[in-house]
């Protein structure tokens, strides 16, 4: 419905499809959880167009875990089915019994894409932090390709820069190039160019790159690689994107 | 009551040191004993400091040195935990605290 704001003509809107960006989201209702909230954290898991608030199915992944002091639990087997942006996704009531960063990651089935002619895959993370405790924001889950952040992933304010190194089987990757997409949750931002509902920056040499939102609420950043095999559909070998996907949330700023 | 006496513990943290190796402290229970932990946020456990347990009505229960390594333990029947305890902990150049509620107890004593 939202697509339609931004479009002038029928014919505009299906030329603009295939710009808007797949994020697989890992969305804590709080990135930072103080005693005050609570003993739990509740995860919302979806892949969309997140400026869209366009959802797309999110088969039952093939893994989902948290990871705290280099310890991975499977979680897999608690996700509650949802519908999330109208698709099917899933939810999650986590409970947290000690201060500590949170690190929730998801590998989703290959989601195929005909208007790309290839498969999708988002290897998709977020941190949290729980009780003051921010040790280990800097963690490397060692996922197939993940970014790693360089700036801590949560209590950032609106504005600053966020960086992180691209890694493709722990290895940086020079130039990556990285997509970077504002979850329009309440709906009401609208771009005045199509072009903007998606910024693209590249990594350096190092595979580091750096961006600063324009306002505060989760922000996902996607370095996009092709992978190294194919999978195949329809009897032929299909490429596969493969997505390192980290969603960050920016505070509002509070000074004058 | 416990909400009430966690809003005058953090007006008295907000006024104490900046927070660049701020103190995190945590306390958990096992139903014997509450287990008191306090580090710096480089992951340093606090070497020295006095923990102050407090009760629900903001009396102070007992004091005690922390071990190094951070730690301290209380024996849960030794305090009057009815309403939960609040733990206080002060290193001299920082403090901070952690409250036990009830149901933090609860939880932990299978009840």
């Amino acid at each position: 419905m939202k697509r339609h704001m931004l479009c002038t003509t029928l014919a505009g809107c299906l030329a603009a499809t295939p710009l808007f960006a797949h994020y697989g989201m890992i969305i804590p209702n709080d990135p930072m959880i103080s005693q005050e909230d609570g003993r739990s954290v509740s995860l919302q898991m979806s892949f969309s167009h997140p400026f869209e608030m366009d959802g797309m199915m999110l088969e039952t992944p093939v893994a989902f875990s948290v990871t705290r002091e280099g310890e991975t639990s499977d979680l897999l087997g608690d996700l509650q089915s949802a519908t999330l942006m109208d698709e099917q996704g899933y939810t999650l009531d986590y409970p947290i019994d000690r201060p500590g960063t949170y690190i929730f990651a998801m590998e989703p089935q290959p989601y195929w894409e005909p208007a790309e002619d290839a498969f999708i895959i988002h290897y998709t993370k977020t941190y949290v932090t729980a009780f003051g405790d921010d040790e280990g924001w800097d963690t490397e889950l060692g996922l197939k390709t993940e970014i790693v952040p360089l700036s801590k992933p949560f209590g950032l304010w609106e504005h600053n820069v966020f960086q992180g190194i691209v890694k493709m089987d722990g290895e940086p990757v020079p130039y990556a190039e990285v997509e970077v997409e504002y979850f329009n949750e309440g709906g009401d931002v609208t771009a005045p160019d199509e072009l903007m509902i998606t910024q693209t920056v590249k990594a350096d040499a190092d595979g580091v790159f750096t961006y600063a939102p324009p306002s505060d609420g989760w922000w996902g950043f996607a370095a996009l690689n092709t992978a190294d095999y194919t999978l195949p559909q329809d009897g032929e070998d299909k490429a596969v994107e493969l997505g390192a996907v980290i969603w960050v949330h920016f505070e509002e700023w509070t000074g004058q | 009551m416990i909400r009430c006496l966690a809003v005058a513990v953090v007006a008295c943290a907000l006024g104490g040191p900046a927070a660049a190796h701020k103190l995190v402290v945590f306390a958990s229970t096992d139903c014997e004993m509450v287990l008191v932990e306090a580090k710096f946020s480089n992951g340093n456990a606090a070497q020295q400091g006095e923990v102050r347990v407090l009760d629900g009505q903001n009396t102070v229960l007992t004091t005690l040195a922390l071990e190094t390594g951070g730690t301290a333990q209380i024996a849960l029947d030794k305090v009057d935990h009815s309403e939960g305890l609040v733990i206080e902990v002060d290193t001299g150049g920082h403090d901070n605290y952690w409250i036990l509620t009830p149901e933090d107890i609860a939880r932990n004593c299978g009840s």
